[in-house]
């Protein structure tokens, strides 16, 4: 009935009265009720703002100090430690973030797919010499050098000079890939780890990124998701679905490095403190990994280059950046961030297609520290650790830990700084 | 309380002579009877029609599934099939992802010709298709067991879906019933529950399985600890556990989970003071391999010692016939240790199974045309059969959705001569790996006979009375 | 815009005309016919009353899901298309429609005809709490506290409210009725979720038009232009929360009750990432933007991918020998979604919607280029 009258006026006006409706609003007057409360906060912002910050901080303080004072003091050690260590891999998964936002604004969700894909191809040259199939080297090796050269332009591939960098990139690292013995083994795959990282990092920029330079924010941020869902395509069909325990830190064990260290406290803390020397090496690592990315940002031309594009790419390309580029080697590092954290991420548990979802932790790392900050993506993945660390501790059986807890905090650091902790407040103009 | 196990156990031979099959390329051996046909079928398809999750988080335990139907399948086709009729496969992925679920069972269930049996996989479909199976009259044959899904919320109103494995609260009864007959080895028993969330992960938890083993002398801990398979450390969750007085740690997960639980044992010296135990996928061949980077102090695996439910014959028991039989074929179609795993083995018990049922279905009625959904669940509920010797396929008239029978086992790994188990890591049989790496062979060996697991659903035969 | 391109001889004369639905009597028509065929695409199936077999059963069912998604789709356009505030936490909404629905149902044997308002209701609400962190937040800040939604919604319902809602359990739905009929079978269903999903696509549509609409665009192409205008840009991004919400609850409501049975796991992060994509895929703030999108993803998903596995999984062992060939076919479904995706997204980056206004405006054009 309601259908067969539209093209009457009467039909349209019952249903702008149902829109209407919506808006709880009554005639043409703003809403009463949204409105009335707005302006009452709009005049008393400051009050309000800091009244409400001050029960809240109150109110936690009041349900976390009874809570931490019931628990035995070596708990509470042992969860910072594994807090700050768990942190530092969710600080190398928003390291690679952030490095991409910060040259792209793109915001990447396919870092976690990026991590898995760098641990397996990792694993594949860790393996024994005879396992690698030539083939495969020979392919990674030749695209690798093909991607390198052609950033830029395609029309590359018609320089003799530029052909024969790829042909030197390519023939190191077939050369370096087909060595065989075991001793060689991790040089192998670390050389096998990055040009997977950088193929895939310039691929991804290439073929999918690049095409939507320009187009809205959300068809960028649909492909990441796109991307992400190739990516598990091709892990799947090359390595197929099982678990890989990657086998790096039994090296460690052979050394005589106790695995994990323990850490007697059984007369000041009342137990053992344990430190798991695959997490401590990943920790480690994110910590260099930070103080390279801060002077590369600081000192380098290519970092200089990778913020000025972010601030604004058609300002940076009529100065004679090379925004294409520097857009590539973006993706490139993020790529080899992804790779190391996969590495010790699978070292630390297992490789499998579960792994991708550790990302999902990362993200409010990411937003914690702000977009744009490599500290705060540093502070933001330590953060986000101790904060799952301590839920788990202080709500045991809730579950709280990894699902709730990081994002209530994320949602509350939000409210108060909406740029994150370290983000770059900007000015916007109309 | 791990080394109790090598005393009782040290001896337990492994390898027994394995029989010697007649075999020519023709004909089935001798010790599989299936019904004779009254029907010969020949010309015509039986469609083998399954739905799970292939490429989602449980897709290294559904490969070998997949790998084991096409194996079984091709064996049974060139072995005179169906009374003649080939057996084919038709599968849909669903990605883990419910929705895809229930697109998968609108393609089967709106096909043309109606399935007459569909075989799923998780508990979760199970649990979303239950009423809509009743509701089209298909029966399914799982390879799970969560109470909701085979016997709906109240646990009293049977669906349409056979489980091949005792309800998960089942199996956690009778391991706490073996806990309990057993106090010598296990003194003062606390368990502590660790899993993963989830319908499969909580499904063993409930108020029943509590009252059951406090009644067998066993105290649960109230809290259960969940970690999510991505986690990286779970040290603060099996600390927590442990604080609160668990000296047996049982695991409703598969593949990592019970092998980053056993890790963090290790790490925190909690091996010898704490027993790990966990449901029929923990004891697995996933779990073993996986434990290969993670050793403990006697250099074997971490989760060696861990017990759980075995319903089905394993691999090591190769002096039954059904056994020997894939273990060879396995070899012959160079599958790999990893895929040597219990989905390999349900694959070709569940082809064997759809033989039978057809093979008795069409006796019944006359021609494969007339068997549907109707027929053949009372088939199955009347069948009483045991598809390769792997386990006891009879529903007690219609009764139950999930076979009962269950046995408690040890998961050990073999040592160098595979004559028993290893004590340490110096006598373990170490096997190179395609990767150069090496791994230990997992053996399981059984700790109690078959009977059937108590019955724990909502009010199930064996609930306390409170 | 195509709408202000008419064909000749069509003048407007009075307001009524001016906004009218359908301008011409062949729109009329179009429109009018296709809503009666749809009507009667149950009766054709072999579920129907007059046993017929033209119509597979298997498209009722996939039209009822395409309906349910249309839904929360459309909502997801008003805040995303219309408002330009991205959502990452709309399956956690559904997710609150479908249990306070379920709840209402079984607990209190409440009829669906009311569970389902008081549930799109409840939803709304839930969705202005999470709408709240809009006033402050922006961008991809914005796009992570509504990934919070996707979060804490599911954990409330998990942990804190498990007596009501079973937990990580699935709950069963109650059949509703009407009259004495039961909507039990996807054949009744269809005739309660098409025709919601056509009323609230029209209503999503006016909204677009009305004033409101105007105020919720104005927000979305520069926030403090609209504040600077006059307009109270928090109430109108809450407002496009509390709608969005709303329809998402409405979907979850309508969910529930189409497979009689609701479980947590059915609103993952993926089925609020796959909305995202059907609404960029179909064109987000078009009107028409959703229905594109979900049914091209859901036709993709269901039914295109599934009938192209068999074929190269067929073919694709032989050519690629070194593969292990059950690998290819889990391989095969995300490869051919996400390439899918991307191939959607390089050509056509402004959605299906934006492409067929294109082909209105040259149609009615011809044979003149512009």
């Amino acid at each position: 009935m309601l259908y067969s009258a539209y093209g009457r006026e009467g039909t349209y006006k019952y249903l702008n009265h149902f829109s209407y409706a919506f808006s709880l609003s009554k005639g043409r007057g703003e809403g009463f009720f949204l409105t009335t409360i707005t302006t009452v906060y709009h005049n008393n912002r400051r009050i309000i703002t800091y009244a409400i910050y001050a029960i809240g901080l109150i109110a936690l303080l009041l349900l976390i100090v009874p809570l931490l004072g019931s628990q035995r003091p070596y708990r509470l050690v042992q969860s910072t430690v594994t807090g700050v260590l768990v942190g530092g891999v969710y600080a190398l998964i928003a390291l690679g973030i952030v490095v991409i936002n910060k040259a792209s604004g793109v915001f990447n969700f396919a870092q976690g797919w990026m991590m898995l894909l760098g641990g397996l191809v990792f694993y594949t040259f860790f393996s024994s010499a005879s396992s690698i199939s030539p083939l495969a080297a020979l392919v990674l090796s030749i695209l690798t050098g093909l991607m390198v050269i052609t950033t830029n332009s395609w029309r590359a591939l018609r320089n003799p000079r530029s052909l024969a960098i790829a042909a030197g990139i390519a023939a190191f690292g077939f050369i370096a890939l087909m060595i065989g013995g075991d001793s060689l083994k991790l040089l192998r795959a670390i050389i096998g780890a990055v040009y997977g990282a950088v193929l895939t990092g310039l691929t991804i920029e290439r073929f999918a990124i690049r095409p939507l330079i320009g187009q809205p924010l959300f068809a960028m941020v649909l492909m990441t998701l796109a991307i992400s869902e190739l990516l598990h395509g091709i892990t799947q069909m090359i390595w197929g679905s099982v678990e890989i325990p990657l086998q790096v830190f039994t090296g460690l064990s052979q050394l005589g490095i106790p695995m994990p260290f323990r850490i007697q406290a059984t007369e000041t803390l009342g137990g053992t403190i344990i430190i798991r020397t695959e997490l401590l090496l990943a920790f480690l690592l994110s910590l260099l990994a930070f103080a390279a990315f801060v002077g590369f940002f600081r000192y380098t031309s290519v970092g200089l280059a990778m913020r000025a594009t972010a601030e604004n790419q058609k300002l940076a390309q009529s100065v004679g950046l090379r925004v294409r580029t520097i857009l590539a080697v973006a993706w490139a590092i993020a790529a080899l961030l992804a790779a190391v954290a996969g590495v010790l991420q699978g070292g630390a548990s297992s490789l499998s297609l579960n792994m991708p979802l550790l990302a999902l932790s990362a993200f409010p790392a990411v937003l914690l520290g702000g977009l744009e900050s490599i500290p705060g993506a540093l502070l933001g993945g330590l953060i986000i650790g101790l904060v799952q660390e301590f839920a788990n501790l202080l709500f045991p059986g809730t579950q709280a830990g990894t699902e709730l807890a990081p994002y209530l905090v994320l949602m509350v650091v939000l409210v108060i700084r909406p740029d994150g902790l370290f983000g770059q407040r900007r000015i916007e103009r109309i | 309380m791990k080394k109790w196990l090598l005393g009782t156990l040290a001896a337990a031979a492994l390898v027994s002579s394995a029989p010697i099959l007649a075999q020519d390329d023709t004909t089935l051996p001798d010790f599989i009877q299936h019904t004779a046909c009254e029907v010969d079928l020949t010309g015509s398809e039986i469609p083998i029609q399954h739905f799970g999750d292939i490429s989602g988080s449980y897709a290294f335990i559904t490969q070998p599934l997949l790998a084991g139907l096409t194996d079984a399948a091709a064996y049974y086709n060139a072995r005179g099939g169906v009374c003649g009729a080939t057996l084919v496969q038709e599968n849909r992925d669903t990605g883990g992802d419910l929705g895809q679920t229930q697109a998968a069972y609108d393609y089967f269930s709106g096909l043309e010709n109606e399935p007459d049996l569909l075989v799923l996989y998780a508990s979760g479909d199970a649990e979303l298709l239950r009423d809509q199976l009743a509701e089209d009259e298909i029966p399914a044959l799982l390879s799970a067991g969560s109470v909701s899904g085979l016997y709906g919320e109240d646990g009293q109103s049977p669906g349409w879906i056979y489980a091949s494995n005792p309800l998960y609260a089942d199996q956690f009864g009778s391991f706490c019933r073996y806990i309990g007959a057993n106090a010598e080895q296990f003194p003062e028993p606390v368990v502590g529950y660790i899993s993963w969330p989830g319908a499969f992960g909580e499904s063993a938890f409930t108020a029943e399985v509590m009252s059951y083993c406090a009644e067998q002398g066993v105290t649960i801990l109230e809290t259960p600890e969940y970690f999510p398979p991505s986690a990286t450390d779970i040290t603060t969750n099996v600390q927590n556990l442990v604080d609160a007085g668990a000296n047996i740690l049982y695991t409703n997960s598969l593949a990592s989970g019970p092998f980053l639980v056993a890790k963090t044992m290790v790490d925190l010296g909690l091996e010898d003071s704490v027993q790990l135990a966990g449901v029929n996928w923990a004891l697995d061949t996933s779990v073993g391999l996986l434990s290969r980077t993670a050793l403990g102090s006697d250099g074997l695996p971490a989760v060696n010692g861990i017990i759980g439910s075995l319903p089905f014959h394993w691999w090591s028991e190769t002096s039954l016939p059904g056994i020997a039989l894939i273990s060879e074929q396995a070899a012959a179609n160079e599958r790999p240790l990893s895929a040597k795993n219990i989905a390999y083995l349900l694959g070709w018990a569940l082809v064997d199974t759809y033989i039978e049922l057809y093979a008795r279905a069409v006796n019944e009625v006359g021609s494969l045309d007339a068997v549907d959904g109707a027929v053949m669940k009372d088939v199955i509920e009347a069948m009483d059969y045991s598809p390769l010797g792997l386990y006891h396929f009879n529903y007690d008239g219609g009764a139950l959705r999930a076979l009962p029978d269950n046995r408690i086992a040890v998961m050990m790994f073999a040592n160098a001569d595979m004559s028993g188990v290893a004590t340490s890591g110096e006598d373990a049989m170490a096997v190179p790996l395609a990767d150069g790496t090496t791994a230990y062979v997992p053996v399981l060996v059984p700790l109690s006979e078959f009977e059937p697991a108590p019955d724990l659903r909502p009010g199930g035969a064996d609930v306390p009375a409170s | 815009m195509s709408s202000n391109i008419r064909p000749s001889g069509v003048f407007d004369t009075s307001y009524a005309q001016d906004i009218a639905l359908n301008r011409t009597r062949a729109d009329k028509w179009l429109s009018n016919g296709l809503f009666l065929l749809l009507l009667l695409l149950p009766l054709l199936s072999s579920d129907g009353p007059l046993g017929l077999n033209i119509v597979p059963t298997l498209w009722i069912g996939t039209l009822n899901r395409i309906a349910i998604f249309v839904i929360a789709v459309q909502g997801l356009n008003v805040l995303t298309g219309y408002c330009g505030q991205i959502s990452l936490g709309h399956a956690a909404f559904m997710a609150v429609g479908a249990y306070t629905g379920a709840i209402l149902g079984r607990q209190l044997g409440m009829t669906f005809w009311l569970a389902l308002p008081i549930a799109a209701l409840v939803t709304g609400l839930v969705g202005l709490i999470f709408g709240l962190p809009s006033l402050r937040v922006k961008g991809f800040y914005l796009a992570m506290a509504t990934l919070a939604a996707q979060f804490i919604i599911p954990w409330l319902l998990r942990y804190p409210l498990e007596p009501l809602t079973n937990g990580s359990r699935p709950l069963d739905v109650p059949v509703p009725t009407l009259f004495g009929i039961s909507f039990a079978a996807d054949g009744a269903m269809f005739y309660i979720i098409i025709p919601a999903a056509v009323f609230l696509s029209l209503a999503a549509r006016n909204m677009l038009r009305s004033r409101v609409g105007r105020a919720l665009i104005s927000v979305r192409d520069n926030d403090i232009a609209a504040e600077q205008m006059g307009i109270n840009v928090f109430n109108y991004k809450l407002l496009a929360f509390f709608v969005a919400a709303m329809f998402a609850g409405i979907a979850g409501c309508l969910a529930a009750y189409n497979t009689n049975s609701v479980s947590l796991d059915t609103f993952l992060l993926d089925q609020s990432i796959a909305m995202l994509a059907m609404l960029v895929i179909g064109g987000a703030g078009y009107p028409l933007g959703p229905m594109f999108g979900v049914t091209l993803v859901l036709l993709l998903q269901q039914i295109i991918i599934p009938s192209l596995i068999p074929p190269l999984n067929n073919v694709l062992p032989g050519l690629l020998p070194f593969i292990n060939s059950v690998n290819i076919y889990a391989a095969l479904s995300p490869l051919i979604f996400g390439a899918a995706l991307a191939i959607f997204l390089v050509f056509n980056p402004r959605g299906l919607a934006h492409r067929w206004e294109i082909i209105k405006i040259a149609w009615k054009l011809r044979p003149f280029s512009h």
